[in-house]
């Protein structure tokens, strides 16, 4: 009847949920409406200084001052790197969970290779291929020459070096995905493929009606995952051409305008507000698409 | 599905927690952190990491411990540029750092002809009270009038000091190439362009420079800026933009882009936008290229990547006038503030105090490989005296150093530069006139509302 006890044991639980409720507020919560707030001020990083609400005009500065044809070139970078990175990376990943599921011989070895770049982290893997892409010496280059006569700037080119980065990126966590994948095709009962086999299905068919919908949940996942992932990288862009030959995205430009812009932090609170927005959007969308879609058998 | 839009929206506010934490960031980073030792007062130095720079000031800090053996010197340094900027930043506003130095002398003070012109950083540090005042102490006599007057004067009071200066406009040369050939430095730019075509013609790359930073391609651009806007005035046009009576597109403008592209169309090494800064130095000292567009704060790396190698340094010969040329354009580097509310102001006071006894200055300059900012400190460096002394009598400020931005300009004009990577073929404009077309354009829409 009174689980927790009666008086001022009863509090307790309550109490016990105020610190983590508490450091939520203090860490998270509070900064993130901070923020928003700050996006319509001219607070600047330096104490004591005075703070005045300036309206929309960080907004303005944002989409309709000198460089916001800049801006709006951050922002389609990163619907582009989101699309790309969330189809080809989930296309990918599910292509070789399936492949593993296959129970391959050596199947944890191909799991840990293909998980590995995750584990490397960003600084090595921008390191490893900003060797492998070393537009002098680098051995990528040497096989274009090899196979096409042609060379490439890599990450040092205004054109290809955003696609390249996709690659990175791609490359770097296709793995995780693939993770999660694998661990929805193991839960997918086997009968249901002998049931299909016994009614004289293809092997297209059983991916296609019994394996698909049952890891619709994983796709969920994956898709959510990449999606926020894609949307906020900054750090792999960081790391290539920091910015430089037109690789900037919105996270970008928030950890630029930041920590390396003026003292001023309204307009870095704005983009971080714009791009805040994208991102629920997206997800939001993503969400209900996909959730009409997964089963339960 | 009503129930998880909410946990959507708290994950979402994650991602904007990251400028957020910019307001209260603290990036202390490097070698600090030490207890302060028995009763000592600690002086807390903020520095970023340049090796012989570094060696010198512990050299310096250790003297000074054993002269007031009241004091600690806490000497904490971190990588260049923008992780310095942020660890200024982070403990000025803190007010956790005694002494720290600047990237530059100060500069980029708005004017009363730049209206709505971005204020720096130290100028707003100053503005509120954080830097002390440094104009009646003793020790800045000792320094070069002039100097302070330019690099550390703000309202006619004097907050910083600038502790050498540099020559960013020059090419390095590698002297056993030019003797070989019979080459040598030209003064005027039909000459210079005459030496890139020789050393062509004998299959050697004549230039190299470091295009993947972006950065280094400005340098020999200063040298072209300064003695071509406004008829060698930089001044004078950099008014004039702002007041409409000259523009990025002009005639002189486009001189400066027009040459720096004959130079990287032509004579610069296969693939300049690839090579990094770091790597520049080594591709100099192994023969690979004759001359090198660096500042002379490099020479000592040169000269480390390679002992055996001779090279000398020249101005690039920007106009047809050799007298105009001969001069390097650069700037103030290493400046040092005083922090008004630190925890030790009266400590930093007597460690800029004892820096600039002549002693301890000859030691830091030599050391780094600056132009002294005393007046009359022998370098004993022979780079110096034969390289850069003969080019200094009209040594002027660089045009990143000059020139005020406005806010909000676009990339192709900005971080005070004119951003000539963005020419064909690396870049999308294939002449010069298109992107200072460009630039004007974005210098006129980033004007004041």
């Amino acid at each position: 009847m009174y689980p927790f006890g009666k008086g001022f044991n009863r509090y307790v639980p309550l109490l016990l949920l105020l610190i983590p409720f508490l450091l939520y507020v203090i860490f998270y919560f509070g900064p993130s409406v901070l923020t928003v707030i700050y996006s319509f001020t001219d607070v600047k990083n330096i104490p004591g200084s005075p703070v005045n609400f300036v309206g929309l005009d960080n907004y303005y500065d944002v989409f309709f001052s000198g460089n916001s044809g800049e801006r709006w070139r951050s922002i389609t970078n990163t619907l582009i790197f989101m699309v790309v990175v969330t189809v080809v990376q989930n296309g990918v990943a599910l292509f070789i969970a399936v492949l593993i599921n296959q129970r391959l011989r050596g199947d944890n070895f191909y799991r840990a290779v293909f998980f590995m770049p995750v584990v490397l982290g960003v600084a090595v893997v921008s390191l490893i291929w900003g060797m492998m892409f070393d537009p002098l010496s680098g051995p990528v280059n040497m096989l274009y020459e090899w196979l096409f006569g042609y060379k490439d700037m890599f990450f040092a080119s205004f054109t290809h070096a955003f696609g390249y980065i996709i690659f990175v990126q791609i490359w770097m966590y296709m793995g995780y995905s693939m993770l999660i994948f694998l661990s929805g095709l193991q839960s997918v009962p086997k009968d249901l493929y002998e049931a299909g086999y016994i009614d004289g299905t293809t092997k297209w068919q059983s991916f296609r009606h019994i394996t698909f919908p049952l890891i619709a949940s994983s796709f969920t996942v994956n898709m959510l995952l990449s999606i926020i992932g894609a949307m906020s990288t900054f750090d792999i862009i960081l790391a290539t051409t920091d910015g430089r030959f037109n690789t900037r995205t919105m996270a970008y430009d928030v950890y630029k305008e930041t920590f390396r812009g003026s003292l001023e932090m309204g307009l870095p609170s704005a983009l971080s507000v714009v791009q805040f927005l994208m991102i629920l959007v997206f997800v939001i969308v993503a969400v209900k698409q996909m959730r009409k879609r997964e089963v339960e058998y | 599905m009503i129930k998880r839009i909410p946990a959507l929206v708290l994950s979402g506010a994650l991602t904007l927690s990251l400028a957020a934490c910019g307001s209260n960031n603290t990036a202390t980073e490097g070698n600090g952190g030490s207890k302060p030792s028995g009763e000592k007062k600690v002086v807390k130095i903020l520095h970023w990491k340049q090796g012989n720079v570094n060696a010198a000031m512990e050299e310096i800090n250790k003297a000074f411990e054993a002269k007031y053996p009241e004091y600690k010197v806490e000497y904490t340094t971190t990588g260049p540029d923008d992780e310095y900027k942020q660890a200024q930043r982070a403990r000025i506003t803190a007010n956790d750092v005694d002494i720290l130095a600047d990237l530059s002398g100060m500069r980029l003070s708005p004017k009363d002809w730049t209206p709505g012109a971005k204020v720096p950083d130290w100028q707003q540090w100053i503005d509120s009270g954080l830097i002390a005042d440094l104009s009646d102490q003793e020790f800045v006599k000792k320094w070069n009038a002039n100097d302070i007057e330019k690099a550390g004067t703000y309202n006619d009071k004097v907050y910083a000091i600038p502790t050498g200066k540099v020559a960013m406009s020059g090419l390095f040369y590698n002297k056993q190439i030019f003797e070989d050939n019979g080459l040598k430095v030209p003064t005027t730019w039909t000459e210079f362009l005459k030496l890139c075509e020789d050393l062509k013609a004998k299959g050697i790359t004549p230039i190299g420079v470091a295009g993947k930073d972006v950065w280094p391609l400005k340098l020999p651009v200063f040298a072209l800026q300064a003695k071509i806007l406004g008829g060698g005035d930089q001044q004078k046009w950099i008014e004039g933009v702002w007041k409409g009576e000259t523009a990025f597109n002009d005639a002189e403008a486009v001189e400066v882009l027009e040459k720096m592209k004959t130079l990287q169309d032509n004579y610069m090494i296969d693939g300049f936008m690839g090579i990094d800064y770091a790597s520049a130095p080594s591709i100099f000292a192994t023969g690979k290229v004759a001359m090198l567009a660096d500042g002379s704060w490099d020479a000592p790396t040169i000269a480390t990547a390679n002992p055996d190698l001779k090279f000398g340094y020249f101005p690039v010969p920007a106009t047809e006038d050799a007298a105009k040329n001969a001069s390097f354009v650069g700037k103030y580097d290493v400046t040092w503030y005083a922090a008004e509310k630190g925890p030790n102001k009266e400590g930093a006071l007597k460690w800029l105090e004892f820096f600039s006894e002549p002693e301890n200055y000859t030691k830091y300059v030599k050391a780094a490989g600056f132009i002294p900012t005393q007046d009359n400190i022998s370098t004993e460096s022979e780079f110096i005296d034969n390289e850069l002394t003969p080019y200094l009598g009209d040594f002027e400020l660089a045009y990143e150093i000059m020139m005020i931005n406005r806010q909000n300009v676009g990339e192709h004009l900005a971080a005070e530069g004119v951003h000539t990577e963005y020419l064909a073929p690396g870049g999308e404009f294939k002449t010069a006139k298109e992107l200072a077309d460009v630039q004007q354009k974005e210098w006129e829409a980033a004007a004041p509302k």
